[in-house]
């Protein structure tokens, strides 16, 4: 079997963010990197689900530029078998599109069974990027799956939907699918094996490669939300001022009816 | 020269740090008030981590990384959790290392693979009521009867002691020489009749860490489990501490930026006077001396761990990052206690826990004073 994980850097979230110079993206400056929440679940699925068929080979593949090899390391330490980098210093500037048409050229003819994404990014929170490269594929994706299983060249999952409730969809493979916080518990990648992560294959391929498509979008503008006004102080008298309060609550919010 | 740390050391920081944040951190408060060692999560999960063996070779149960990358493991757990951090210090520097550094092959595997590995924890038994600091006044003995040797007396303060299957004990074996020559060293496994565990102290600090008597009464070991030669007993204790001190200089390490971070975060929330305290300049200093000093101490601690890891005597150098460590983590921990003012004191926050902590990294594995006499002894040599 073949599986593929797409995994991205992001910054740490708890970063202080500041809009680069541009104006449409953050200033990359000063940050702590680390992987995007939602791959580390994508990475342990596809490693469990290596274990488990046993004769598997799993690619870990990541766009970005020379720093991003650090998180690939990792996702080799939690047990990838090679890492495929797509060097790219501007792939912050490239929009979902293009980011699944690099990933789909990439995988096109090489016989994935299994490809693995987050959900979506952290930092840019489309979560096109696996749909959309499935679709290039042509084979079918199912999001935001909370629970996995395979067995003889199918999948079962289970896709978390608004209001609680939960879908179970099967397909057959090959297939896509994009992971949710809580699908799995993460491992640590253990000593031994960030050790042995540096022996593994990791190759660099140029991004001009891959990217056969153009942008069909361009992020406009990036800003923080203006700040909103002070909170609205009351005054008066404890009687005045509950029924104040019941009036404002009543106009202004949906608590009373 | 290079300040900055590799890809690895950096993985491993990253992975150590997510598992103490993680796993540690929610039951420290509650295992320093109950006084619990939690055998599961602060050596079991090490083991799976990996981090039971990290200095030593693979062939024997290690994973082969280097000294910096230990410091920097202990360094992690200790700034959320020092009893877990002594636990791995005194597991790997003092309970396995010995065997490494002067085992023979038959030792190393018999010993050092189930240490390195975590099957098996480690602890070191030099200190006595009256011989703490003067190693040389060692009266436990060990006499020779047959193809073995009867062990007697007491070692107090011992840090894993009753939780520890191997244990690294001093005794003297001759009682005619020179105090520092007549003792030796000798490996001791948990169960050896005769071999039983005394008091548990009730201590200030790292409380979720155990620490106890060990009484020898007419323990009987085999002859194989002499380490070293005989009446080379002092060199292996010292050789021991050197690489020790890396560990609790690490630990203080860890202690220092964790007091460091909650200051750091505190002040930066606390309104008095309709503003943060970190905007007050009085705050501010407090804040860069405390993180200054940190820093100097991270330096001396990987630079003594460099020297370490690359056959460099460092003897001088692991008792100054020691000294300068866990006098900075005493100094930070108690500032940090003054930011947070009442709350500080309490046990709602933990940088008083933090205090108490500090402390004992200026007492054991060689005090402060024992630190500047042999940085003293060395200049002026």
């Amino acid at each position: 079997m073949k599986i593929l994980v797409c995994i991205k850097q992001v910054p740490d979230m708890e970063s202080k963010f500041k809009i680069a110079a541009s104006g449409t993206w953050y200033d990359s400056a000063d940050l702590a990197w680390r992987m995007n929440e939602y791959d580390e679940y994508a990475v342990e699925q596809a490693v469990q689900l290596k274990e488990q068929v046993k004769e598997a080979d799993l690619t870990v593949l990541c766009i970005g530029s020379e720093r991003v090899k650090e998180t690939m390391k990792k996702a080799l330490a939690m047990g990838c078998d090679r890492g495929a980098h797509v060097a790219d210093d501007d792939c912050a500037g490239k929009e979902p599109y293009e980011i699944a048409a690099i990933i789909a050229e990439y995988a096109k003819d090489k016989g994935f069974d299994l490809i693995f994404t987050g959900m979506q990014s952290q930092d840019r929170g489309s979560a096109q990027v696996g749909v959309l490269a499935a679709e290039m594929l042509g084979i079918p994706s199912i999001s935001t799956i909370v629970t996995f299983s395979y067995a003889d060249g199918r999948i079962e999952v289970k896709r978390e939907l608004e209001g609680g409730v939960k879908a179970l969809l099967k397909t057959r493979t090959p297939a896509l699918v994009t992971c949710q916080l809580g699908l799995n518990t993460p491992r640590y990648p253990t000593l031994p094996n960030i050790m042995k992560a540096k022996k593994k294959e990791l190759i660099s391929l140029p991004v001009a490669d891959l990217l056969k498509v153009e942008a069909r979008m361009e992020t406009v503008k990036m800003y923080f939300p203006e700040k909103k006004g002070g909170g609205l102080v009351l005054e008066g008298d404890p009687g005045q001022l509950a029924d104040k309060l019941i009036q404002i609550l009543k106009e202004k919010t949906g608590v009373l009816a | 020269m290079n300040f900055e740390l590799t890809e690895e050391q950096r993985l491993i920081r990253d992975m150590v740090r997510s598992f103490a944040e993680k796993e540690l951190a929610p039951s420290a408060r509650e295992r320093d008030e109950e006084e619990r060692f939690d055998r599961q999560l602060m050596f079991a999960s090490l083991a799976e981590l990996g981090l039971t063996g990290i200095v030593f070779a693979e062939q024997y149960g290690g994973a082969g990384a280097d000294y910096i990358s230990y410091a920097i493991a202990v360094e992690e757990l200790s700034r959320v959790c020092a009893s877990t951090g002594v636990t791995l210090s005194a597991h790997l520097s003092l309970g396995a290392n010995p065997i490494n550094l002067f085992g023979t092959e038959e030792q190393k595997q018999t010993f050092l693979v189930p240490l390195a590995t975590g099957e098996k924890m480690g602890a070191f038994g030099l200190t006595e009521p009256s011989a703490g600091s003067d190693a040389g006044g060692t009266r436990t003995s060990a006499v020779r009867d047959g193809d073995g040797w009867i062990v007697n007396g007491t070692k107090i303060f011992i840090t894993n002691a009753g939780e520890a299957d191997i244990y690294i004990v001093f005794a003297r074996t001759d009682k005619n020489a020179e105090k520092h020559h007549g003792i030796s060293a000798f490996i001791i496994e948990k169960g050896t009749p005769g071999f039983s565990f005394g008091k548990k102290e009730k201590k200030m600090g790292i409380r979720s860490s155990p620490t106890m008597e060990l009484i020898f009464d007419a323990c009987r070991i085999p002859a194989a489990n002499l380490l070293g030669s005989e009446g080379q007993g002092f060199a292996v204790a010292m050789k021991t501490l050197d690489g020790g001190r890396i560990g609790i200089a690490s630990q203080a390490l860890g202690i220092a930026q964790g007091a460091l971070d909650i200051a750091v975060k505190y002040a930066r929330e606390r309104v008095q006077f309709g503003s943060a305290i970190s905007r007050f300049q009085g705050v501010q200093f407090q804040l860069a001396d405390m993180a200054t000093q940190t820093e100097a101490a991270r330096l001396m601690v990987y630079q003594a761990a460099y020297r370490a890891s690359n056959g460099l005597p460092y003897s001088q150098q692991s008792a100054m990052a020691k000294l300068m460590a866990s006098e900075t983590a005493m100094k930070v921990t108690t500032q940090a206690v003054q930011i947070l003012g009442g709350y500080g004191y309490t046990r709602d926050f933990p940088v008083e826990r933090m205090m108490r902590d500090a402390k004992i990294t200026e007492i054991y594995e060689g005090t402060s004073e024992i630190q500047r006499l042999v940085i003293g002894t060395a200049l002026t040599r």
